[in-house]
């Protein structure tokens, strides 16, 4: 580092003979003396700020808006690998240090293939979904579930990018019997909107299970249904109530009042770190059943109430096992 | 019947019309052509038999039907529309609707064997619950905002009720999703070749584009062989329209939505080129046409939608080097 004084090279360097081997010495030891008694003193570098690029840069990340990390190269769905490799380790964080997810199950996933997967939905924003399908990403390499999102999220601006490039996908029949078809695991919320939308007094309390349409895709598409019961995602976004009027005007199905949105503004969106537990059940087998099963309604309606009950239980064990909502 | 021996083409001015003609001269000399437009086209190549047919006149019914009867017409491609959007909404429909009625009813009445219709993958309609990927039995919602795209889903609706009382003829609906390539132009291409690209803040759709030389061998080889159905004629692949855009080293305009319909309204009304501000809706969600059954019909397309994309861009200069 350059600090004002040319200490560093020796005087006489060019010219070794002008001065006498004492006279040299002396030299040494004053040059030594200097540096002990005023050590180098660090100058602040001058950096000239450019503005006309700094202006660009903000540009180019207002018209993108953060999607600037993106490969470009998407798979049919809307999902970048890159994307999801940038977020591993701000996913990693909010698992294992926000929230500090505990998986109980593994075992009942299997290495790779498809698979349908369903959980309880719980809170506005899919935060659950991508910690689901992170959770089983990190134990099972080949296997990433692309998780369903409601209509309304996906088509919600300045979401909708960041869920599609994150694996998200709009929840509907034909969606997740194409990615299936194509070997993809999928993740889906059959709770639908009514789930997100569960006030704090009623967490935890499974809604209809819409109107089969998760165990219709199954028997189609000849695939395993895993239940999953998440434990600590409900009480992320307490809602305490529905306010209808301002969500009308906004154009959102309701408006949560959590006791920290809209209080907060844009900070209340934040979830709360509760501990979650995610708890995986075993498989509901489908290949005991006959091919045209799928047209059997009756079938179905039992199948999805079994599901729901099994999901229940996987939830009520969660429940009864932890001490708090924060540990 | 496998190749028929007339083929009469309406709208030869169109793109997809004048690249046919000019590939069922190079690939198929068998074939008479017969040609049909309000006005005869440039450089039109002295083997097509040309008549002009205006298809707006009331009569156009019985003129196109002589025009068919007089040629022994076995095909007939109909490929007269609009390729911009106008704000002329009456001449509009008497062109789209009525015209493609008009050809229809000749159809019938000169006892036509075979009959392909171009229509597009945006009849689909921009709506936000569509599933990401649309097959042909979608039903076809079309678009509130928009005339054209309500005028090709009536045109639509009566080639299938046609369809149902004509069951001698062969239909074949092509729905071509967004064309591009060297030499084609609409007002799609036209958007995306603007310096600087408005598009909506917030949303990055899935884009998906057709390469030209891939619709019109599309629409040859349903022309030339029998394949009756509707078909979707897309490319294979997505990309985001940022990506899109970013290839063509366009500057981006990302504005609110309020904000850009209103601002798009008055520069299309005035036809100055712009889109109209219904064009938004469909760079705002993400669906795009699936094209397995065109695929498996047609053949594999040679072109994916990046490279359909990059051909444009590279014979328009588009792209910036830095």
């Amino acid at each position: 580092m350059n600090d004002g004084t040319d200490l560093e090279t020796p005087i006489d360097a060019e010219r070794p003979d002008v001065l006498s081997a004492d006279l040299r010495e002396a030299l040494d030891g004053l040059r030594g003396e200097i540096r002990t008694r005023f050590p180098a003193r660090q100058r602040a570098p001058v950096e000239k700020v450019d503005w006309m690029a700094l202006i660009r840069k903000i540009q180019r990340r207002v018209s993108t808006l953060g999607m600037s990390e993106r490969s470009g190269e998407v798979d049919e769905f809307g999902m970048d690998e890159i994307v999801l490799r940038r977020t591993r380790p701000v996913l990693e964080l909010l698992y294992e240090h926000y929230w500090r997810i505990e998986l109980h199950g593994i075992d009942q996933v299997p290495d790779a293939g498809p698979c349908l997967f369903v959980a309880n939905r719980s809170g506005l924003l899919p935060y659950d979904g991508l910690m689901v399908s992170h959770a089983i990403w990190r134990m099972r390499s080949k296997l990433r579930p692309r998780f369903m999102v409601a209509d309304w999220l996906i088509t919600l601006p300045f979401v909708q990018p960041y869920l599609a490039r994150l694996g998200g996908v709009r929840s509907c029949r034909e969606n997740a019997e194409r990615l299936i078809r194509s070997g993809e695991a999928i993740l889906v919320f059959p709770e639908g909107q009514k789930g997100a939308a569960k006030v704090f007094r009623e967490r935890y309390r499974l809604k209809r299970f819409g109107r089969g349409g998760v165990v219709r895709v199954a028997l189609e598409t000849r695939v395993p249904i895993i239940p999953i019961g998440i434990v600590g995602a409900e009480e992320a976004h307490p809602i305490l109530f529905k306010w209808d009027t301002p969500a009308r005007v906004v154009g959102l199905p309701f408006l949560p009042v959590t006791p920290t949105f809209p209080l907060l503004g844009p900070l209340g969106l934040l979830p709360l770190p509760t501990k979650w537990v995610i708890r995986i059940g075993e498989p509901i087998s489908i290949d005991h059943l006959a091919p045209d099963a799928a047209s059997d309604e009756l079938l179905i309606s039992r199948m999805n109430e079994e599901l729901r009950s099994q999901i229940q239980v996987l939830i009520d064990t969660g429940l009864s096992d932890r001490s708090s909502v924060w540990d | 019947m496998n190749s028929p021996g007339v083929i009469a083409i309406t709208g030869l001015g169109s793109y997809l019309g004048r690249s046919l003609v000019r590939r069922l001269l190079q690939r198929s000399p068998n074939i008479r052509i017969v040609g049909l437009d309000c006005r005869r086209p440039f450089r039109l190549d002295p083997l097509v038999r040309f008549h002009t047919v205006d298809l707006t006149e009331p009569t156009a019914d019985s003129r196109v039907a002589e025009v068919l009867a007089e040629e022994r017409a076995e095909a007939v491609v109909h490929t007269a529309f609009r390729s911009e959007p106008t704000p002329n909404l009456e001449m509009d429909h008497e062109l789209e609707t009525i015209g493609s009625l008009h050809v229809m009813n000749a159809c019938a009445a000169a006892k036509v064997k075979r009959l392909v219709v171009a229509s597009s993958t945006m009849l689909y309609g921009p709506w936000p619950d569509n599933p990401n990927f649309l097959t042909e039995q979608h039903p076809l919602r079309g678009h509130p905002g928009s005339h054209s795209v309500s005028n090709r889903v009536q045109v639509e609706s009566l080639l299938a009720q046609w369809r149902a009382h004509h069951p001698d003829t062969e239909v074949t609906v092509l729905r071509f999703c967004w064309i591009f390539g060297p030499t084609y132009w609409d007002h799609v291409a036209r958007y995306f070749s603007r310096i600087l690209v408005p598009k909506l803040m917030g949303y990055d759709p899935l884009m998906q584009f057709v390469h030209e030389e891939d619709g019109v061998h599309a629409l040859e080889t349903a022309t030339l062989h029998q394949h009756p159905g509707v078909f979707n004629v897309v490319g294979r692949g997505v990309l985001p329209l940022s990506t899109i855009l970013r290839i063509a080293g366009k500057r981006i305009l990302s504005m609110p939505s309020p904000i850009l319909y209103r601002m798009a309204y008055y520069p299309s009304q005035g036809q100055t080129g712009d889109p109209p501000e219904g064009f938004y809706d469909y760079l705002r969600y993400l669906w795009v046409a699936d094209g397995q059954r065109g695929w498996n019909a047609f053949g594999e397309p040679v072109y994916t939608t990046r490279e359909a994309w990059m051909s444009f861009v590279s014979t328009r200069r588009m792209r910036r080097y830095r």
